[in-house]
């Protein structure tokens, strides 16, 4: 085969792979030889890159689109003391570098499917989030479209909120214009619920929709659905997980909110994470010596959680229902930068692995069905707003 | 009292200290107060701001310059079962955070004697490398300065090469010119040593000087000094010197390679720490010694080249390379956690603060004093001895 000497001779292949990996991330033209020398190393196969063997693409699309893939992902295997990089996000990647210098897999093609991520030195693969039914019911096309300015952040390797935010500012001001519209049509109180994948930008949109609003004098608060949980005991016997309504006081949640979009005070429970009990028992009744949260009434009620419109029985109650979209690879640098660099929450190993297993299982459990239902979507990377045919109609209006 | 309310609250606190913080470090300012809050939030006493007991600056400045502080971080200290920042390196950067917050210290005084180092949001003493000494060995004055172009990294997390590269470009090439002069006046073969600290940019600049003189049509060769190392056992942890190398044998290699002749020389084998050669300096049965062509330009590779008078004499050029504290850890984030992904983070915090005053005491400033040139990458100056000034002030 002619492609072997390179293969067998580690200098020759990381100089092959350097420039193609030009071509498929552009932070890479930031880097000298030798530090993506030093990246590659740790990604070095025992006995060479000639004995990856590669699958097909079609093999490689399947098994990156099949749920079973994720599952199987482990986040945190250890070798000795230390927590690795799974084996299949490893192979994975080791793969996609044989190919790319073979020739067998087009840069264009891995592209398509993948994302180099540089600090992390690994592909991931990019998920769907606009599925067929979802652009169906979004209208097939944006409301609005903007210049991409995140196409400016491409070639760094961490992303720090200040450049995030002047990136978005042209989609989130329009986004913020059309709620304050929208809120003006249907009137207040209304329910608001903004979902949105980890490091989106939720908590930050939401931060600034809260100012709008104190600004034109409106009243805001906000109900987490956390504190809804039953105990965790409990919960564990039944064996519910702690994602669905399975796993909170429903009827006193429904009754909360049709409370408040009604204009009255209310009183809710408040869960204690950490020692996983909450300020109710079973029945909804108040347990002695616990104090419920109580919340005053207010023009604009934020549903803050990451699953709020999954919960069907309280869907109708909410007035506006946003999902709030960014790129797997730019919340991965977000991340970086947060989670690693600032917060220094996590091993590295983990979570790497951690983000490469959950963003389809993710996507598959909240965020397309969010999407489905959703009245409007801000997709900060693609700039663009998507609103269903019937907000588009009120937005047009006056 | 001034600012206890401010102590109190941990929200208060970090809002004043990021104000505080911003003329301090012009990376702050690109980040938003949660992102500061967030990284604050680790270093957070478990009984509040206000229940940290400030030194005086006196007590501060003493501790700092004293040895016995670095001797006493501990690398790796465990919570659990994760490494975390050493006590007196996170108290440290507490009794700042508060003397700030609360006016005790002065933004002045803290600037003239600490930098901030945002990814691991701490403070580190700035370490000195031109005593008074040197200053005198290169009277008083750098030969030649540019504008320093590090300047624009102050405000950045992480430095990659390319960058680095880019800064240094003026003074990168004052240094390989004047070395090419040096060479001509002084004539080959010449031994040549490039010594600095840890991501100073060493190996890159040995490589484009290697370059250079190969493309002017010299031939080139590097020795490497750890070659000539006794087996591990027979150096009872002694720094290397003449009696934990081969140094009969060292000094008599030096002494042909520079008369052109080819040289056999000792190799030394890191992971069994031990030599080919025993210690009468033979060659042991079976072992490989290895073999160095005669070449017009010798680079001695190693961290303390000029440390042994009776070879520093076998010298031709003596350089130190340096670069500041601040940059080699903005490089090092970049290149060994980025990159290389060989430490643990606070493993490396700890390390990286401890080990700079040391290194400095025992082996820069010694060669600093001793040196023909010093290249001072952040400063963008190239100091020269007046020996050394003569000759390359000659036209």
């Amino acid at each position: 085969m002619s492609s072997t000497p390179i293969l067998s001779e580690p200098r020759l292949f990381s100089e092959s792979l350097f420039d193609k990996m030009k071509l498929v991330s552009s932070g890479i033209q930031e880097l000298e030889l030798y530090e993506f020398r030093y990246g590659l190393a740790d990604l070095l196969p025992k006995n060479g890159w000639d004995t990856i063997q590669l699958e097909s693409r079609e093999q490689i699309e399947a098994r990156v689109n099949s749920r079973a893939y994720y599952d199987s992902i482990q986040i945190k295997p250890r070798v000795g003391d230390r927590i690795v990089l799974d084996v299949e996000i490893v192979r994975l990647t080791q793969m996609l570098f044989v190919g790319l210098v073979t020739g067998e897999y087009p840069p264009e093609w891995v592209s398509t499917h993948f994302y180099f991520d540089i600090r992390g030195f690994c592909f991931l693969h990019r998920t769907t989030y606009f599925t067929e039914r979802v652009l169906a019911h979004l209208g097939g096309q944006p409301y609005r479209r903007f210049e991409q300015k995140q196409k400016q952040l491409e070639h760094l390797q961490d992303i720090g909120y200040k450049v995030f935010r002047e990136a978005n500012e042209e989609v989130d001001q329009l986004f913020i214009q059309s709620v304050t519209k929208l809120i003006a049509s249907h009137g207040t109180p209304i329910l608001l619920a903004i979902a949105g994948a980890t490091a989106a930008g939720k908590t930050e949109i939401v931060e600034r929709l809260g100012a709008a609003f104190q600004q034109a004098g409106q009243k805001t608060t906000s109900i987490e659905l956390d504190n809804f949980f039953t105990d965790r005991d409990e919960r564990e016997a039944r064996g519910v997980d702690s994602q669905g309504k399975e796993a909170m006081h429903l009827d006193l949640l429904m009754q909360a909110l049709e409370d408040i979009t009604h204009g009255r005070p209310i009183s809710t429970p408040v869960y204690n994470f950490i020692d996983g009990s909450s300020s109710h028992d079973l029945n909804g009744r108040l347990k002695p010596g616990r104090t419920p949260i109580e919340v005053k009434p207010a023009d604009i009620i934020f549903i803050e959680g990451n699953f709020p419109f999954l919960i069907e029985e309280i869907l109708h109650l909410i007035g506006i229902k946003v999902v709030y979209l960014t790129d797997d690879h730019v919340r991965m640098k977000r991340k970086w930068k947060r989670d690693m660099d600032y917060r220094k929450k996590y091993d590295l190993s983990y979570f790497r692995n951690r983000y490469f297993k959950d963003q389809f299982i993710m996507a598959q459990f909240a965020y397309i069905p969010q999407l489905e239902v959703c009245d409007m979507c801000v997709d900060t990377t693609g700039a663009a707003l998507w609103t269903t045919p019937e907000i588009a109609e009120i937005l047009d209006q006056g | 009292m001034i600012g206890t309310s401010r102590l109190r609250s941990p929200l208060a606190f970090s809002e004043t200290l990021f104000e505080q913080m911003s003329p301090l470090n012009a990376a702050i300012k690109k980040m938003a107060l949660y992102e500061f809050h967030y990284a604050l939030e680790n270093l957070y006493p478990d009984s509040g701001w206000d229940s940290v007991e400030l030194d005086s600056e006196e007590e501060i400045e003493r501790m700092i310059s004293q040895r016995d502080f670095y001797e006493a971080i501990q690398t790796k200290p465990r919570l659990k079962d994760r490494i975390v920042l050493d006590e007196s390196i996170a108290r440290l950067t507490r009794m700042l955070f508060v003397g700030l917050v609360r006016g005790e210290y002065s933004q002045g005084w803290i600037n003239k004697l600490f930098y901030f180092d945002v990814r691991g949001f701490y403070f580190l003493p700035r370490t000195v490398y031109f005593t008074e000494t040197a200053l005198a060995h290169f009277g008083g004055k750098p030969f030649r300065c540019f504008e320093p172009r590090q300047k624009r990294f102050e405000n950045i997390q992480d430095i990659g090469y390319l960058d680095f590269q880019e800064a240094n470009l003026e003074i990168d090439r004052a240094l390989i010119e004047s070395i090419q002069k040096l060479i001509q006046v002084r004539g080959t073969p010449i031994l040549i040593t490039l010594a600095g600290p840890t991501a100073a940019g060493k190996t890159e600049i040995v490589e484009r000087l290697l370059d250079t003189f190969e493309k002017m049509g010299k031939k080139t060769t590097t020795i490497e000094m750890d070659n000539f190392l006794l087996d591990r056992d027979f150096r009872d942890n002694k720094p290397m010197g003449k009696e934990t190398t081969h140094f009969e044998l060292f000094k008599q290699c030096l002494l042909e390679i520079l008369n052109g002749k080819r040289i056999t020389i000792p190799r030394y084998d890191s992971l069994s720490a031990s030599s080919s050669h025993d210690l009468e300096g033979n060659l042991r049965p079976g072992c490989l010694p290895l073999e160095i062509e005669p070449a017009d330009i010798i680079f001695l590779e190693g961290n303390f080249p000029f440390q042994m008078e009776e070879i520093a004499g076998l010298i031709g050029l003596k350089i130190v390379y340096l670069t500041d504290d601040p940059v080699r850890l903005k490089r090092k984030w970049k290149r060994d956690i980025d990159y290389r992904k060989n430490y643990d983070p606070a493993h490396f915090r700890n390390r990286f603060f401890k080990t700079q005053f040391q290194r400095a005491e025992d082996v820069y400033r010694p060669q600093i004093e001793k040196c023909d040139l010093v290249v001072d990458t952040t400063a963008a100056t190239l100091w020269a001895t007046s020996e050394i000034t003569d000759i390359l002030g000659s036209d």
